[in-house]
């Protein structure tokens, strides 16, 4: 008896260090990060990246998890910018007495108050009907940023120096580092209580809700009530996000309630995976890396964005940590060695077809955006010259190849993966 | 003894056409009864009528003597009424687990708490766990809904519609569909989880009608025709020329 | 005033119907397919292009019947090779998709006619005045506009009503699983109303865009307006998209017409507010500038007011 107690002891110790690794060890990464990059570009990059996390977590506790797919999401992002800046002008001359760090929660404030506002009235259906509602008051609410230019600037946008906070603690959140922490503060403790509330009887009900909103009627809940939780609570963090993203940049635009700012949401989230809860989180990241370190070598790298998300959409709609996901299975009964050779053998080809899809790209966009006299581009390190044919036929001819070829051997690669999977499920091979 | 549920003078119509027409029925605490009547009748219309699904064209619905019709769904649910569906009308994307649990959390009082962690409800997952061995499926528990046998999807329907301790538990259709075997499991699943609470349902197979009800109401053209126990509804002439007649060639 | 009251209901009138050539590709494809096309008004810039394109070669007036052609091939495949694939995911996957497909058209378009506004000029043939009235001039090219946007509606209205294939049309509008039961390709279909929605999509394009302008960002201009008609006439019901049509064309050209404020208003009340105060932005506005917002306030009093919309019978 004490014997079984014990092990059952055991067990809770390793579950709750399992439990809680998936939090330490990103926090250690995350905490060692200035340090170790020792770059003030790093650090920029990373404060985006923890911005767009936040952001990113929240409109998936909607489409994700509620089933509600919104094209206005930065309405309440943009909101949480305004107040924010608002509220640190306003602290700046003596108004209110609130630290720093902890204006991120007025832009919280003002997320759930619209989000609680609009959700009233727009959360009656899920699906298309609610997507094109909240593309209705995204518009909205971008145009009228323009109207009211005393709130928000105008076309200029409203700024602050974040700077003229009395100091917390000592700390002035003048440098990239301070803000660095700052921001990562805000995103462990954000995407903790979303996740907290993915786990919490309404983020249960929200997901049934999701799935058939008829039967959850028939067990007591009423639909709309659900997604308006979920909505009003969603925009909070979109709220807090927004409010990171001023005191980061110290300004805020029009732009950052617009439709472009609501598009980027939808794509990273759906890129990552909005089956799961990391999924976001992965998109973001991975949304981040590409944006600020593929607009250095190219002029067109939101066209290829917008390739990766619609091929996404099409063949991978579970995203990207989809595709991880299921190899976890087949990663158990180490049955992934199997798999090696057949995804080498469809990996090449489709990186000839992608090279050469991109260099036909590149060299068409300097056709169209090129200075006039130039005709030598740099595309792969190579230095080509774009008037010449021999290029193009290389480019279109490895595209096509690479195309023919992988479709050629891509059934072959899924059946070994439907064997792998078989075999996990079963123990036997098909 | 109040009733359960009374229907008083209950009509619907789509348009046009009235499908219900005036259909008056008291059901006991308690009771099992059962609806038949051939296709068309109306049945389901009855049902979606009593839960809520549709609204009335006139006359009244009381549970246990307070009116409920007007009241949406949920709001029928929470004064102890649930319902299955005749179509497994399920959550295909969760667990079996969670497709039970999402049924009891309302009951137990959790409703929309955003601050309990439902892994850590000892009574809910404690009660999750009672209902999914009651209808057989802990093996399953883990499993993705929508990848169950049919007959698996049905126990986890009339699962859900317990989960939530509803005293009147309406059943649509629970056998539809299913091979010999698998209805007279259904049927014993049905007797041990209604035991002690209303029962109503509608059912084709006069099996699993005669083998449950304590009470049968035959429904045709939207108007009851009899009601009473098997055996007067068996001994009914005008019960036999309309249904049971059709079924005996 | 006689004058502002007629040429704005001339030009209201242009714009809704513009705006009605959008929406009832939108409504069909909608009703029918479920599928709420969020790429239409990507595929009506895409139009313009195209005539500017054809227009640099062989004129105006062939691009006018080849540009919606080539857009509406264009529509038909993109629903053969890419909704279709997309279907079984279901409608929001569908939506999404139709997102993405608006983004990449975009960047397609800023890749092959760059960033800026292209030169997509009106034929000479039309470059007069059609009337003159109170010294203000009625160009002939909105004539004609006005004249292409009366006869597609014309033709619609004939072709759903009089003939075999708005029949089915209808029927599918209403009823889409009995009409692929009684026998009718369905799937040929959802490519035919494809097709069409998005050559009268691109026909819109090609006559708006000499007067709107031809430039990338003209899809995001007018995409969430035709969004806002279809919910605001009601889903799903044509009629309703057409009163919706003229209604907000009418809202945002007579809006701009008005320069009056709340300010103004309180003032002949007799109440004097502070044009600085904190809260000025609010009533300082004049009318003319709300008119941008006025589709989306409009389809903000009908969600909560008429779920339905004005002519719809489904509650959104």
């Amino acid at each position: 008896m004490s014997n079984m107690s014990e092990t059952a002891g055991v067990a809770r110790k390793a579950s709750f260090l399992s439990r809680y690794a998936i939090w330490l060890v990103p926090a250690i990464i995350v905490a060692i990060m200035p340090p170790v990059l020792d770059s003030n570009v790093a650090m920029a990059v990373l404060n985006q990246m923890g911005i767009a996390v936040i952001f990113t977590v929240a409109y998936n506790m909607m489409l994700g998890q509620g089933g509600m797919l919104s094209f206005g999401f930065a309405v309440y992002f943009g909101l949480g910018g305004y107040f924010a800046i608002h509220g640190v002008n306003i602290i700046s001359e003596g108004g209110w007495p609130i630290p720093l760090p902890f204006v991120p929660f007025l832009g919280g404030l003002a997320g759930l108050a619209f989000g609680a506002l609009f959700g009233s009235f727009s959360t009656n259906r899920a699906g298309t009907v609610f997507a094109m509602i909240s593309l209705g008051l995204g518009e909205m609410m971008a145009s009228s940023s323009l109207i009211f230019s005393k709130f928000s600037g105008g076309e200029e946008g409203i700024t602050t120096d974040r700077t003229e906070v009395p100091p917390f603690f000592g700390v002035e959140f003048t440098t990239e580092q301070e803000i660095y922490y700052l921001i990562a503060g805000w995103v462990f403790f954000a995407v903790f209580l979303m996740y907290r509330f993915s786990r919490t009887p309404i983020g249960r009900i929200a997901n049934a809700v999701r799935d058939n909103p008829e039967r959850a009627e028939f067990l007591g809940y009423s639909q709309k009530w659900v997604r308006f939780m979920s909505f009003s609570v969603a925009g909070c963090f979109a709220g807090v996000a927004g409010a990171l993203f001023a005191l980061n940049y110290e300004i805020v635009t029009e732009e950052t309630v617009g439709a472009l700012t609501s598009g980027v949401v939808l794509l990273q989230a759906y890129i990552g995976g909005i089956g799961f809860f990391a999924g976001p989180i992965v998109g973001a990241v991975i949304f981040t890396l590409l944006q600020t370190l593929m607009s250095n070598y190219t002029e067109i790298w939101a066209l290829y964005v917008g390739v990766v998300f619609v091929g996404t959409v099409m063949y991978a709609p579970a995203g990207l940590t989809g595709l991880i996901m299921m190899h976890i299975p087949v990663y158990r009964v180490g049955r992934m060695g199997k798999l090696t050779v057949p995804y080498a053998r469809i990996a090449l080809p489709a990186l000839i077809c992608a090279l050469g899809a991109i260099g036909f790209l590149e060299l068409w966009q300097h056709i169209s955006a090129g200075a006039t006299g130039e005709s030598e581009i740099h595309v792969f390190f190579m230095t080509l010259d774009y008037t010449s044919p021999i290029p193009w036929i290389v480019f279109i001819a490895m595209f096509l190849g690479g195309l023919w070829d992988a479709r050629r051997v891509a059934p072959a690669v899924a059946d070994t993966y439907g064997n792998a999977l078989h075999y996990a499920f079963t123990g036997e091979d098909q | 003894m109040s009733a359960a549920i009374e229907l008083r003078d209950v009509r619907k119509n789509f348009g046009p056409t009235e499908i219900i027409r005036g259909v008056n029925l008291s059901i006991a605490d308690g009771e099992r009864h059962a609806v038949i009547g051939p296709n068309g009748a109306g049945k389901s219309t009855l049902f979606n009528l009593i839960t809520g699904k549709y609204s009335l064209s006139g006359g009244e619905i009381s549970l246990r003597d307070e009116v409920v019709s007007g009241l949406a769904p949920f709001q029928i649910n929470r004064k102890g009424l649930s319902r299955s569906f005749q179509v497994t009308n399920i959550f295909p994307r969760m667990s079996v687990y969670e497709n039970i649990r999402c049924g009891v959390l309302w009951s137990l009082g959790y409703k929309y708490s955003f601050w309990h962690i439902v892994d850590n409800l000892k009574d809910v997952n404690e009660r999750t766990a009672e209902i999914l061995e009651e209808i057989g499926l802990q093996a399953r528990a883990q499993i993705p809904a929508g990848v169950l046998t049919y007959a698996e999807q049905r126990a986890l329907e009339i699962g859900i519609t317990i989960a939530g301790g509803a005293n009147v538990i309406l059943l649509d259709e629970p056998t539809a569909g299913m091979s010999h075997s698998e209805t007279d499991q259904a049927i014993a699943l049905i007797r041990k989880v209604t035991e002690g609470r209303t029962l109503v349902m509608v059912e084709h197979d006069m099996g699993v009608v005669f083998g449950l009800a304590d009470k049968i109401s035959v429904l045709v053209y939207g108007e009851i025709i009899a009601s009473g126990t098997p055996e007067e509804i068996k001994g009914n002439a005008a019960v036999k020329e309309a249904y049971l007649g059709e079924e005996a060639e | 005033m006689a004058e502002l009251i007629i040429f704005s209901l001339l030009n209201g009138l242009v714009y809704g119907l513009l705006l009605f050539m959008l929406a009832s590709g939108l409504t069909l494809i909608f009703s029918m397919m479920g599928v709420l096309n969020f790429a239409h008004a990507s595929i009506y810039m895409l139009g313009a292009y195209i005539a500017y394109t054809i227009s640099q070669y062989v004129g105006f007036w062939p691009g006018l019947i080849i540009a919606p052609i080539v857009v509406g091939l264009f529509g038909a495949l993109v629903e053969r090779y890419g909704l279709r694939h997309v279907h079984k995911y279901g409608h929001v996957a569908e939506l999404i998709f139709t997102f993405g497909l608006a983004f990449l058209i975009e960047e397609f378009v800023q890749l092959i006619w760059g960033k800026q506004t292209v030169a997509y000029a009106q034929p000479e043939l039309l470059d007069f005045s059609l009337f003159e009235m109170y010294g203000s001039t009625f160009p002939a090219y909105r004539g004609f506009m006005l004249l292409v946007s009366v006869a597609i509606f014309v033709g619609l209205l004939v072709v759903l009503t009089r003939s075999r294939v708005g029949l089915i049309i209808n029927a599918a509008i209403t009823h889409p699983n009995m009409v692929a039961m009684l026998g009718h390709n369905v799937p040929l279909v959802f490519m035919g109303v494809f097709g069409v929605g998005s050559a009268l999509a691109g026909l819109a394009g090609v006559i708006a865009g000499p007067v709107l302008g031809t430039a990338p960002g003209m899809a995001v201009v007018l995409g969430p307006i035709v969004f806002v008609v279809i919910v605001v006439g009601g889903l799903g019901s044509l009629v309703g998209a057409f009163v919706a049509s003229i209604l907000i064309g009418m809202l945002q050209t007579f809006a701009v017409a008005v320069d009056y404020s709340f300010l103004q208003f309180f003032g002949h009340l007799g109440l004097d507010m502070d044009p600085d105060g904190a809260l000025s932005d609010l009533y300082t506005v004049t009318i003319a500038q709300l008119g941008p917002i006025m589709p989306y306030m409009l389809l903000v009093l009908i969600l909560i007011f008429r779920p339905t919309g004005l002519f719809g019978t489904r509650e959104v």
